[in-house]
């Protein structure tokens, strides 16, 4: 009989303290939830402070650079970046300065570590392409200068993609990769604002992969800005000089004031091959036979100063050369008609001559050059 | 009449419930107190540094700020000093989980102002000790019965660590391989729970932010295991030396006039102001740095350096008597230690291997588990951190050497060490799960005469010849403060010195058990004692309980039963 009451005591007495129980948790838990709201605005206090005092390690780095101490920078955005952790100002900056510190491996793992978090932000990637070009793996380097071509770069900064595009072709130049520098340059022209310095940059690249035809478009277009611009009147005569349309390159650098020796010279040349080209359209038979006889009498001088220098290897090719240069002309007085055939195989003898002179007896005369470039420009040089 | 089982079974069932809401409780409030202390220890380094601290604060800060606190461990809060690691165990094994609320407000305090004051301490330690502290403060006010509000301890450290450190499932496996250590504990239920609420709560407040930022790591190539191994072996030497070299400083302290007590964090603060003078580096928790080994953002010679600085001032720090963790300093002396093996092996090796982070990650996993001698909670706690299968392999390898290692060289685990310095013994394992119902306190006889320590060697001789045993406990009250052996006070006497004093003959290292050890225990240890066993309590190693002789274990024994004995009249 002492069980079941013993039972009903236990029984009792459990149910008791667990009401007291469940009433002691009830306030527990509401100290609990109390203490979150606390702990959670304290901790925002802390945050905010770190993150001030990560902004004032930044200003610090920043300071730091701008007196050339880049180990002091480097040691404030390494604290600003500790601190406000993933932040991709203050990362950048490190990056930055990393590189200044000639850490690029470093430098490279935490890009790394930020391009994880934000795959698309146009200057993390460009960052990487840079570090990468400096670290000599060309590949990466095109990759990341394209992620950062084709991110979203924010509105205000319309000349952004633009400027990362020189500087992939600027890259792509220097890594002697010219056929890819050329696509990205035809389609960097592609929406080009009309404005001079760009049309100056684009024209003097387009010149540096040799596609002299663009580039002079870009420098006519520049003129077209600008009739008198130096930079646009040297660009276009030399990018005409070598595609070898020597009455532009006449114009463009006749037009330009002071030129230098280089412009002077190719400004003598191409006059020279206007002058003295027998090949030309609207001259008569008389100009033609003139100007080839000009052009053989020219050779034979070049051909005897050459040959009289003493013990030279080339003389039995040189006087062969007069030789064949002395029967041409002799020919060329008793023959009343003037063939086109008899012109241009003169031009060939000219030109073999000629490249036979310039390679004996360098440097070669303007004159000695414009009639090689005469030769070449009437397809005559290849026979 | 039958109604009441029923009931009475509902009502037990409501109370399992309610254990376990209270386990959400404690894990959200052990999680909030973890998350107020390292807002508290940053705002406090803050206060006290400043941005960029000039060398004076550097060097001030540190003993003065120990001045204050060495006076608080020492008058008010004394039970708090160090990790709090061992004293939860303590408290989770020897004392019923009852700890006063006198200990995780005072730990809060003291570990704030210790670790906020630059000394080279980690936070995890303490918040273990406060969330314990929390639970078994709030089982208490609950009112619940001694086995439940000793079953709160682990979950209390649970949710405290896996705030801490935000590694939920490293949070329960430390709970239950160190505070219980027992891996099959039945309390992982309720662990676990603490520690998701925690986690929760922390990261609703700090954000999911997880401790380091670590890069995708993995093998390289295969024979980088075997550097991984050798990595091992290092983190092993490293722990060992760490170990050592503060169990032999804290014991030094120790062995200094209580009265300076008081006075003993400062002088460690005086060593740490000077050690943040050569490189600040070393300052407090340090994890950003080891961000920054785990990124490869350290040259090799820095870290070198740091991890012997750092070693050097964890040991000063802790062995003084300030209140912080070695938890913290293990990682950081370990990615100090690997970043530096993957330095050299990165310039060295002939075969591609991962970046020197990857070195760091590993070496911090083989110093835990070498120092705090938890394998499989350093495993899981990088996994947790990196989530990253692809690096398990090389950290199994490492973590498994090292603690091969340390094990062999120092087979008691650097928490119970502490423990045994301050008098403490914790049970092992075998005595926890009670094999056997008959232990030493069922054998031992506790009317012991102990011969006074204020006796000369020849007056201690004159006893020995007249009682004729091997050895004599010395002491005096049940204060044990040691052994003699009849052997050195007879070469003592002949060697002329019978009028010193029986002190400088006392073994004070002696072999013991405790109340709670099986008589298989007894059995061995008296095998190897001189004819005495003394019987010691687990929290006072200098409280004599008994004494156990071969004479008291066969008449105390008593027959269990069984077969017949098999004699020649049967």
């Amino acid at each position: 009989m002492t069980a079941p009451h013993s039972q009903d005591d236990e029984v009792e007495e459990r149910s008791a303290f667990i009401h007291q129980e469940i009433l002691k948790l009830a306030t527990l838990m509401a100290l609990a939830i109390a203490a979150f709201f606390v702990t959670r605005a304290i901790a925002a206090s802390n945050r905010r402070m770190t993150e001030r005092d990560a902004g004032e390690w930044y200003v610090r780095g920043e300071r730091a650079l701008g007196d050339g101490d880049s180990t002091g920078a480097l040691d404030a955005f390494r604290h600003a970046s500790v601190m406000k952790r993933g932040d991709r100002q203050y990362t950048l900056a490190l990056a930055r300065a990393l590189v200044a510190t000639d850490q690029r491996d470093a430098a490279e793992r935490a890009l790394l570590g930020l391009r994880e978090s934000i795959p698309e932000d146009p200057e993390v990637n460009l960052e990487l392409a840079r570090l990468e070009a400096a670290l000599g793996d060309a590949n990466a380097a095109v990759r990341y200068y394209h992620n950062a071509l084709y991110a979203p770069w924010p509105a205000e900064r319309t000349d952004a993609r633009r400027q990362v595009r020189f500087e992939l072709i600027r890259f792509l130049l220097a890594t002697h990769q010219s056929s890819r520098a050329e696509s990205e340059l035809v389609a960097l022209t592609s929406d080009l604002p009309n404005t001079l310095p760009l049309h100056l940059e684009i024209g003097d690249l387009f010149l540096s992969v040799g596609d002299n035809q663009r580039a002079l478009d870009q420098f006519e277009q520049a003129l077209g800005l600008a009739r008198q611009d130096r930079t646009a009147l040297a660009g276009a005569g030399r990018a005409a000089f070598t595609i070898g349309d020597y009455e532009k390159a006449q114009r463009y650098l006749r037009d330009l004031p002071d030129p230098t020796d280089d412009l002077r010279n190719m400004r003598a040349v191409a006059e020279l091959v206007l002058t003295g080209d027998p090949l030309a359209t609207r001259i008569g038979s008389t100009a033609r036979r003139q100007r080839l006889t000009d052009a053989l009498s020219h050779l034979s001088h070049a051909l005897e100063r050459c040959t009289a220098l003493p013990d030279h290897s080339q003389a039995p090719v040189l006087l062969h050369l007069a030789n064949e240069t002395a029967a041409t002309t002799n020919e060329l007085a008793h023959n009343h008609t003037l063939e086109s055939d008899a012109i241009e195989n003169g031009l060939e003898l000219v030109n073999r001559g000629e490249r036979a002179v310039t390679s004996a007896c360098p440097p070669a005369q303007p004159l000695d050059r414009a009639l090689m470039l005469i030769a070449t420009r009437h397809g005559v040089a290849v026979q | 009449m039958n109604a009441p089982a029923p009931r009475l079974q509902q009502l037990r069932l409501r109370e399992h419930q309610i254990f376990l809401i209270l386990s959400i409780v404690i894990g959200i409030v052990a999680g909030l107190a973890a998350v107020l202390f390292t807002v508290a220890i940053t705002q406090t380094t803050h206060r006290l540094f400043g941005l960029a601290p000039s060398r004076t604060r550097l060097l001030l800060v540190p003993p003065l700020m120990s001045i204050v606190t060495g006076v608080m461990l020492a008058k008010l809060f004394p039970d708090v000093r160090g990790s709090g690691v061992p004293q939860t165990e303590a408290a989770y094994h020897l004392s019923k989980g009852v700890i006063r609320w006198r200990v995780p407000f005072g730990k809060f305090l003291t570990g704030v102002l210790c670790i906020g004051s630059g000394h080279s301490m980690g936070r995890e330690g303490p918040s273990v000790q406060i969330g314990a502290g929390i639970a078994s403060v709030a089982g208490q006010w609950l009112g619940l019965s001694p086995k439940r509000t000793r079953d709160l301890i682990p979950v209390g450290a649970a949710g405290a660590l896996a705030a801490a450190f935000n590694t939920p499932v490293a949070a329960v496996l430390f709970a239950l391989e160190e505070i219980i250590g027992d891996m099959n504990a039945a309390l992982i239920g309720s662990a676990v729970v603490a520690s998701v609420a925690s986690v929760i709560v922390e990261r609703s407040i700090l954000g999911n932010e997880p401790l380091f930022h670590v890069p995708a790591y993995h093998l390289v190539h295969p024979a980088e295991l075997v550097i991984y191994a050798g990595l091992g072996i290092v983190g092993g030497l490293v722990s060992l030396t760490f170990c050592k070299s503060l169990l032999w400083l804290r014991g030094l302290f120790l062995r200094l006039p209580p009265r300076t007590k008081a006075w003993q964090p400062a002088l460690g603060g005086v060593v740490i102001g000077v050690v943040l003078l050569v490189s600040p580096a070393i300052m407090g928790v340090g994890y950003d740095y080891v961000d920054q080994a785990l990124n490869g953002g350290l040259v090799l010679k820095t870290m070198a350096a740091l991890c012997a600085l750092k070693l050097a001032a964890t040991v000063v720090s802790y062995a003084s008597g300030n209140a912080g963790g070695i938890f913290a300093p293990s990682l950081y002396i370990g990615a100090m230690a690997g970043g530096t093996i993957g330095l050299l092996v990165r310039h060295f090796a002939p075969f591609p291997t991962a970046e020197p982070g990857a070195y760091a990650l590993v070496g911090m996993g083989t110093l835990f588990a070498g120092i705090i001698r938890a394998p499989m909670t350093s495993v899981f706690m990088i996994f947790e951190i990196t989530q990253d299968y692809q690096i398990l392999v090389p950290l199994m390898v490492a973590n498994m050497l090292s603690f091969i290692i340390s094990r062999r060289y120092q087979p008691v685990p650097v928490y119970h060490s502490l423990l045994q310095q301050d008098g403490i013994h914790l049970p092992s394992p075998s005595t926890r799960a009670g094999s056997t119902n008959r232990t030493a306190g069922h054998v031992m006889q506790t009317d012991v005469a102990l011969l006074p320590p204020d006796l000369t060697i020849e007056q201690a001789w004159r006893r020995f010849n007249a009682e004729a045993p091997l050895q004599y406990l010395v002491g005096a009250d049940r204060h044990l403060v040691g052994v003699v052996q009849f052997e050195d006070l007879d070469k003592a006497l002949a060697a002329g010195k019978g009028a010193k004093s029986l002190w400088s003959v006392v073994d004070h290292d002696f072999i013991h058990a405790h109340p709670d050890q099986a008589i298989d225990v007894v059995l061995d240890r008296l095998s190897q004692a001189g004819g005495i066993l003394p019987v010691i309590s687990r929290t006072d190693a200098n409280h004599l309980e008994g004494v156990i002789t071969l004479d008291d274990l066969l008449r105390r024994t008593p027959h269990t039963g069984g077969e017949q004995p098999v004699t020649s009249a049967t």
